[in-house]
């Protein structure tokens, strides 16, 4: 039956060279609903328990999508046990299990492709600099505020970080951020700080990767030893979410004010990316979608790369919320080929045009006590 | 229905009330209560409620017209919902219900209105005389309309002044029912006041416990703790906490000849102010052992609750209410996936209703607007050890029971700290001599004064 998904793939690798689906998404993405029912169990037995037959999917818009919870409780995936060599976990709230998505030699190549693929496509484009594809032409020093690959085996972000930095650079990503005994992922700020110097003065532009919580870290770091950077031109910055119960709140906008104030960039050289552990693709935020204004003024939304496409749901009604009505963010993501192609996100989100603006989580709505799930 | 200025709550939106309204507001209750409550006996006010109650239940009355007349994509409850609620609950008042709650609480009809002796007290030679506080302040909840119908029909019991603080958002039933007191007998509603501001308001707040002599609060825990530590330590304070409450099915009436009425009291329960009181059950316990299975069971009060939901439709709620149904129905389908122990029944294209059934037999808080577990238990000792984290909050049973089981099921749930044991079907029903979370409700806003007189 993984024949099917392992075909599939084979098809889908051209896609991300090419940057661009050939065929069309629909049918791509049914041809990989089927697939995914007859190769995952675990999926079906989902589909049935939620009363649905797969004969109704006739649209890519009605493929059941499962919730991130269940990567939590379920092992979905239809890669064997033996195959299964890497893993990746969500954030998570501290206290909570984990999600689980499972890789192996099959599964990622595809995810390499397709998270190079979409920042290729998505990153540069999201803050434009002087290179073909936006990149700078003289290549960038990858530089994050994370924990080193090595130390986080299970975040997929460092795992993103890692693959971007080593194309890049053969050096590879520079880390300047530790674990904590308690886990935590924080910063030495010393090292981070005199990094950034020197980095900044062979004038060569760099990315800064790092979560929401990182950044905040830097700028009240940087704030309190008084000292404001200058990085060189054509740098970027790439902030993903993800500070959830760890850090004092800030307002979006305050910490990219921040952010572009301690590091001497403008406001657009800072992009957003959206990423789960859940899924295989990314969005990256664009200065997109004429008509509307975000509440900071700055109109941009998240926009993925052509092999993955947002729906808005209607809490309400489960099915696709309009233009502009707040819903719940689903994903479907055909790099997700062994895993689950659809997932449904608590994330709140509307739709702008092709764009996404994100809103924040909905309230975390798990039963007390559920953590202990029959398997 | 266009209400005169009268109450505080009847002030538009942008009026700023400040500490001296309250104040004033309270000492001119104080000052009416004199004049018009104090006089009155005990009959004459049971007469006058009784008159109120008239007003709401009239098919043709404006007041219940004016009830159900919400806008129906707006937030809260259906006007059929609306309608029946209020039906159900205004046709309780009546002299006799009134005439028992008194004595049931105070052992006498006329106990209020001067000494008197009861039985018991003829053979000591007593005689006693209760009295209610000044100045009753009520702080409400505001999810129900009635709660706090029947604080303001305590107040006037009493005959105690009362001035109600209302949750923000949540006065329209409460001063439609105002009104209609006043229509009925202006001096009673001169005895009362209605205001509405956000909980923790601490001036506002201070204003009023400075006033009063007696609190009745109900709400969520953490409110009750807040009030607690501001309202003042001469002041009696009267506290209704977070509750929770569940139906049991026994297994002797899951079968053809009861099955039918027993779902349908287990969907009316559901469906009743959309789950959202204290009264309303988080869980259906079915036995197991019947011939209906708990599982069936839960499939049969999903097509109940379908078409309920025709008549007696649930209201639109707000998006996030909706968010939490639908990720927790999502949540319900992994488990279902992984585990034969699970299942789940949703109306289609909305958050109508849910009913989740599960094997494991663990006490489950619902996240309410008709979404109601059903778990399977074989015995009720399986069902009370396994709501041990609930003991103590545990409010209403709604039982569906025969023969001699149903006194014993009541007594194995009273021993183990329920404080209510209905019919399954209307425990949103209670009666006007319910005592709320298990205390006399006119027992403890009163104070006696014993007369032990000389023998003659």
């Amino acid at each position: 039956m993984s024949d099917l998904l392992a075909s599939f793939a084979e098809r889908l690798l051209p896609v991300f060279r090419e940057q661009c689906l050939w065929t069309s998404f629909s049918e791509l993405a049914l041809e990989l609903f089927d697939a995914q029912r007859r190769s995952n169990a675990t999926y079906r037995r989902f589909i049935e328990a939620s009363g649905r037959s797969s004969a109704e999917v006739h649209r890519w818009e009605d493929i059941p999508a499962v919730p991130t919870v269940a990567f939590k409780e379920l092992d979905l995936t239809a890669l064997p046990v033996s195959e299964r060599t890497r893993v990746f976990h969500s954030s998570g709230t501290t206290g909570h299990r984990p999600s689980r998505h499972y890789h192996g030699a099959r599964s990622l190549p595809i995810y390499e492709a397709s998270l190079k693929a979409g920042f290729d496509l998505g990153f540069w484009r999201g803050a434009k600099a002087d290179g073909e594809n936006g990149a700078p032409v003289g290549g960038w020093v990858p530089l994050s505020l994370t924990p080193p690959a090595a130390v986080v085996p299970h975040s997929s972000l460092v795992h993103m970080v890692d693959g971007l930095g080593s194309r890049q650079d053969r050096l590879g990503t520079r880390y300047l951020g530790r674990l904590s005994s308690e886990g935590r992922w924080e910063l030495d700020l010393e090292t981070t700080t005199s990094t950034l110097v020197e980095t900044a003065r062979s004038g060569r532009p760099m990315v800064v990767f790092g979560t929401a919580f990182n950044f905040v870290h830097l700028v009240e770091g940087l704030d309190r030893m008084g000292i404001g950077l200058q990085l060189p031109a054509g740098s970027r910055v790439m902030e993903t979410g993800g500070y959830k119960g760890r850090s004092r709140e800030w307002e979006k906008r305050e910490l990219r004010l921040a952010i572009a104030r301690c590091l001497g960039l403008e406001p657009g050289q800072i992009v957003g990316e959206y990423g789960m552990s859940e899924l295989s693709s990314q969005a990256y935020e664009q200065p997109v979608v004429s008509g509307w204004k975000a509440a900071d003024g700055v109109s941009r939304g998240f926009v993925f790369p052509p092999w993955a496409r947002p729906l808005v749901i209607s809490p309400e009604t489960g099915t696709v919320a309009g233009e502009g009505e707040v819903g719940l963010l689903r994903i479907l993501d055909l790099a997700n080929v062994w895993s689950v192609m659809a997932v449904q996100t608590e994330d709140r989100a509307v739709q702008r045009g092709g764009a996404i603006e994100l809103l924040g989580r909905a309230s975390v709505a798990e039963p007390r006590g559920c953590s202990l799930m029959a398997a | 229905m266009n209400l005169p200025n009268y109450f505080l709550a009847d002030l538009p939106p942008d009026a700023v009330l400040r500490p001296e309204m309250v104040a004033e507001a309270c000492q001119t209750l104080k000052r009416n209560r004199e004049r018009y409550l104090l006089p009155r006996s005990t009959d004459s006010v049971i007469q006058a409620l009784v008159e109120v109650a008239r007003l709401w239940v009239n098919p043709n009355s404006p007041w219940r017209a004016a009830a159900v007349a919400v806008d129906r994509s707006a937030p809260g409850f259906s006007p059929e919902m609306l309608g029946a609620g209020l039906d159900a609950y205004f046709r309780q008042w009546t002299p006799r219900a009134l005439g028992s709650l008194v004595v049931q609480d105070l052992g006498h009809a006329q106990r209020l209105d001067r000494f008197v002796s009861n039985d018991a007290e003829m053979v000591q030679g007593t005689s006693a005389f209760v009295r209610g506080p000044d100045l009753l302040a009520h702080v409400t909840a505001g999810s129900l309309p009635t709660p706090v119908m029947t604080s303001i029909l305590h107040g006037l019991l009493v005959r105690s002044a009362q001035f109600v603080k209302c949750a923000s958002g949540t006065s329209r039933l409460s001063r439609l029912f105002a009104h209609s007191l006043r229509e009925v007998e202006p001096k009673l509603a001169a005895c009362l006041e209605l205001a509405e501001w956000a909980g923790g308001e601490s001036t506002l707040e201070a204003a009023l416990f400075g006033e009063a002599d007696c609190v009745v609060a109900s709400g969520t825990d953490r409110t009750m703790e807040a009030l607690r530590r501001v309202v003042p330590r001469r002041v009696r304070f009267l506290e209704h906490g977070h509750r929770v409450s569940a139906g049991y099915v026994a297994r002797e009436v899951l079968g053809p000849y009861d099955e039918v009425r027993v779902l349908q009291a287990a969907a009316a329960d559901v469906a009743a102010w959309d789950q959202l009181g204290c009264l309303s059950p988080h869980v259906i316990y079915v036995e197991t052992g019947g011939l209906l299975p708990p599982e069936t069971f839960a499939a049969r009060l999903a097509e109940e609750l379908g078409q309920l939901e025709a008549k007696l439709p649930r209201g639109p709620v707000s998006a996030e209410t909706a968010s939490a149904i639908f990720q927790r129905r999502d949540f319900y389908r992994v488990r279902a996936a992984a585990s034969d122990g699970t299942r789940l029944w949703a109306s289609p294209e909305s958050t109508a209703w849910t009913v989740v059934y599960e094997a494991d037999a663990q006490f489950q808080f619902s996240c309410l607007n008709r979404f109601i577990y059903v778990k399977a238990v074989d015995t009720l000792e399986d069902c009370l050890r396994l709501a041990e984290p609930i003991r103590g909050q545990w409010s209403t049973v709604g039982l569906a029971a025969a023969g001699l089981r149903v006194d014993e099921l009541a007594q194995q749930f009273a021993s183990w700290g329920v404080t209510r044991v209905c019919p399954l079907g209307r425990m949103q029903q209670p009666p006007l001599t319910w005592r709320h979370d298990g205390r006399p409700v006119l027992g403890d806003l009163v104070t006696w004064t014993n007369h032990e007189r000389p023998p003659e």
